[in-house]
């Protein structure tokens, strides 16, 4: 953004009756530069009424406003700042969005009234979390701030051991505070869960805003939960974090079933991928045709692929709704291909699954498929659209070909965890509703399979066409 | 008693009214209560309304079809209708909208946020996408979509039934 020139355009400013030319020039998020046209002195203060240009076919009127002198460069003769309602010109600019900070404050009142529906036992949990949590973190804290100085490698092992001992502790603590919480909304409806998550998450925000795991599902910096940079936390399972406290803090739900099940689920597919490649030879005589449906990262095809004739033996098709994921993909499938020595035939698709379906005969543009694998997709989507994304995929899938697509189990054992803490909505099923997605096509044979953990559920659907 | 019910409609604005007045008996025959109706009602027409507007209605046959299933614990309201290329842009931000309300766990954040949005008057009218945030927050259902064959769009909701949904027997 900062990279386009600065937008300079003349205006008028209107003091009284008067109405005062100037030229104009964005200088910050909440500063003008302007230059007098008619002499209007300019070397003292002043404050104006309001300011008045056109942008984009727009009239745009912002005020009340004051006149700073700040003999600035060649041109300018100083900035304008707004004095009640402050205007965000960032916005206005380069979103074309006429904006006031105060804007923030507009909700308050409905955001203020949403805890009146907060059940009286659930306010005084979170009161108690809040507060053990503060005790927590204010020790970590301090034990931090006296190891600081020590050299880096002997900062680390002090870190380690605290970690190991009293950190280590302190995850049981939230685990027995999980329990406690989970006994306490079991009866909640869903309309209940909705918003005391909701209160929850205002409650705890600092605390879940200090773990890097639990900042990005809640803040969804790419605009939807599950993105390659959560992902790759999850398969790390590190300590991340700039403190003690945050790096325990986002270990803990890194450890949880949920998660387990997502790295269970990437050794599953590439043990899966694995068969494939030592089993028997593909359809015709060419290479084993593999669809990845919401790849992500692919991270899993590093296990897959260990070896220049692994790499000769497959053609991916790499399909997902973000560039960077999908980017990611790519320089992953390079540095394999460089590691190898070998070339890895691979497909790109930047397209969602709701929408790709507008791509004329799938088949005679992506090709068929040997297998096709889908892993945290489903779990977004609802019966309508997952029983047509399901078919369609059938549809591509050559005689004989396998399909195992992944879908979190209703009885998923972090869901309210997941729910509440991180903001992360699944669209669970039961074993029979995902069966039931491809009731309709007589072809398909399917079971379900679970992972070790049990959250996770796999759809292994072949195609008996001959 | 039928479980589902289907309507095929002209895409005209006064269509909307019979829908709703048609959907709403077939869901009173079947006990839910008033609130849950009304909610359902304003979801119907919500859905059936863009289908209007973002619909390609070139053929005489070219309909727009709201069917309404009704399950144990779910509501499942479907509404096709066909699109042409164009519309291919307002998909991807359908796409991101739906997203985005449902990447909150209470649909009450996307309200909000929306609201806020909406009171800060974008210049260009970006379409605030209102009516599907409160499809999520008032009617309480998730939202979703696909493009089918012959570029048939399908938006549709799934909305739980709880216990006080249904009238007490
Ligand atoms: C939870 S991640 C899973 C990534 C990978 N399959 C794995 O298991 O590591 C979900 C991925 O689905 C993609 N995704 C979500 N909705 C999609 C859609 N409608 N069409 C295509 N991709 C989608 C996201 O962009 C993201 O990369």
């Amino acid at each position: 953004m900062m990279n386009q020139r600065p937008p300079r355009f003349n205006a008028h400013l209107l003091q009284g009756q008067s109405k005062i030319p100037i030229e104009a020039q964005y200088a910050s998020r909440f500063s003008l530069l302007i230059r007098f046209f008619n002499g209007f002195p300019s070397d003292q203060a002043a404050e104006f009424n309001k300011i008045v240009f056109q942008q984009n076919g727009d009239k745009i009127e912002m005020g009340p406003c004051e006149y700073i002198v700040e003999p600035h460069d060649q041109h300018f003769q100083g900035r304008l700042v707004f004095n009640q309602a402050v205007y965000d010109l960032n916005s206005l600019f380069f979103k074309d969005k006429l904006e006031k900070l105060q804007g923030e404050f507009s909700n308050l009142p409905l955001i203020l009234a949403h805890k009146s529906k907060i059940k009286a036992a659930f306010k005084e949990f979170t009161a108690n979390l809040t507060y053990d949590l503060t005790i927590y973190k204010n020790i970590f804290d301090s034990l931090d701030a006296r190891f600081a100085d020590e050299p880096a490698p002997i900062k680390h092992k002090v870190q380690t051991a605290i970690i190991e001992t009293e950190g280590r502790k302190f995850m049981r603590f939230l685990d027995q505070k999980l329990d406690e919480f989970e006994n306490l909304i079991i009866n909640y409806s869903r309309k209940d869960h909705e918003r005391h998550g909701f209160y929850l998450r205002k409650q705890l925000w600092h605390f879940l805003m200090c773990a890097p795991f639990m900042a990005r599902t809640n803040l969804k910096p790419r605009g939807y939960s599950g993105d390659s940079v959560m992902m790759k936390m999850l398969y790390d399972n590190r300590y991340e974090g700039d403190s003690t406290f945050a790096r325990l803090m986002h270990k803990h739900p890194n450890e949880h079933p949920a998660a387990q099940a997502v790295r269970n689920r990437r050794q599953l597919i590439s043990e899966m991928l694995g068969h494939l490649k030592s089993g028997r030879p593909p359809s015709s005589g060419n290479k084993l045709r593999v669809l990845s449906v919401a790849c992500g990262p692919a991270f899993e095809l590093q296990d897959v692929l260990t070896s220049a004739e692994d790499c000769a033996k497959f053609h991916f098709t790499l399909l997902d709704q973000d560039k960077s994921a999908l980017s990611e993909a790519a320089s992953l499938l390079a540095r394999l291909e460089k590691k190898y020595g070998a070339e890895v035939e691979v497909d790109l698709l930047n397209e969602s699954v709701r929408t790709m379906l507008t791509t004329p005969k799938l088949d005679t543009m992506w090709g068929k498929f040997d297998y096709i694998y889908s892993m945290g997709l489903f779990d977004y989507l609802t019966p309508p659209v997952a029983k047509a994304v399901l078919t369609k995929l059938f549809q591509i899938l050559r005689p004989g070909g396998e399909m195992v697509i992944g879908n979190f189990h209703i009885s998923n054992p972090s869901r309210f965890y997941m729910e509440y803490w991180l903001d992360w909505v699944l669209y669970y099923r039961t074993e029979q509703e995902f069966i039931d997605l491809l009731k309709n096509v007589t072809s398909a044979e399917s079971r379900v399979l679970f992972e070790d953990t049990g959250s996770q559920m796999f759809l292994h659907v072949r195609n008996t066409e001959r | 008693m039928k479980k589902s019910i289907e309507f095929n409609i002209k895409p005209d604005w006064d269509e909307i009214e019979k829908v709703r007045n048609e959907s709403a008996e077939f869901l009173q025959s079947h006990d839910l209560s008033d609130d849950t109706i009304h909610s359902l009602s304003m979801i119907i027409s919500e859905l059936i309304e863009n289908g209007i507007k973002y619909g390609d209605f070139k053929m005489v046959a070219d309909k727009v079809v709201v069917v309404i299933n009704l399950e144990r614990n779910t509501v499942t309201i479907e509404v096709f209708n066909p699109v042409d290329e164009s519309a291919l842009k307002h998909l991807s931000r359908l796409d991101r909208t739906i997203q985005w309300i449902r990447g909150y766990q209470d649909p009450f954040e996307a309200y909000i946020n929306r609201i806020k949005e909406v009171s800060q008057k974008p210049l260009q009218d970006n379409e605030s996408g209102i009516g599907l945030v409160r499809i999520a927050y008032e009617g309480n259902a998730l939202l979703d979509f696909f493009v089918g064959d012959n570029n048939l769009l399908n938006v549709s909701v799934v909305s739980n039934l709880d216990g006080d949904d249904r009238n007490p027997s």
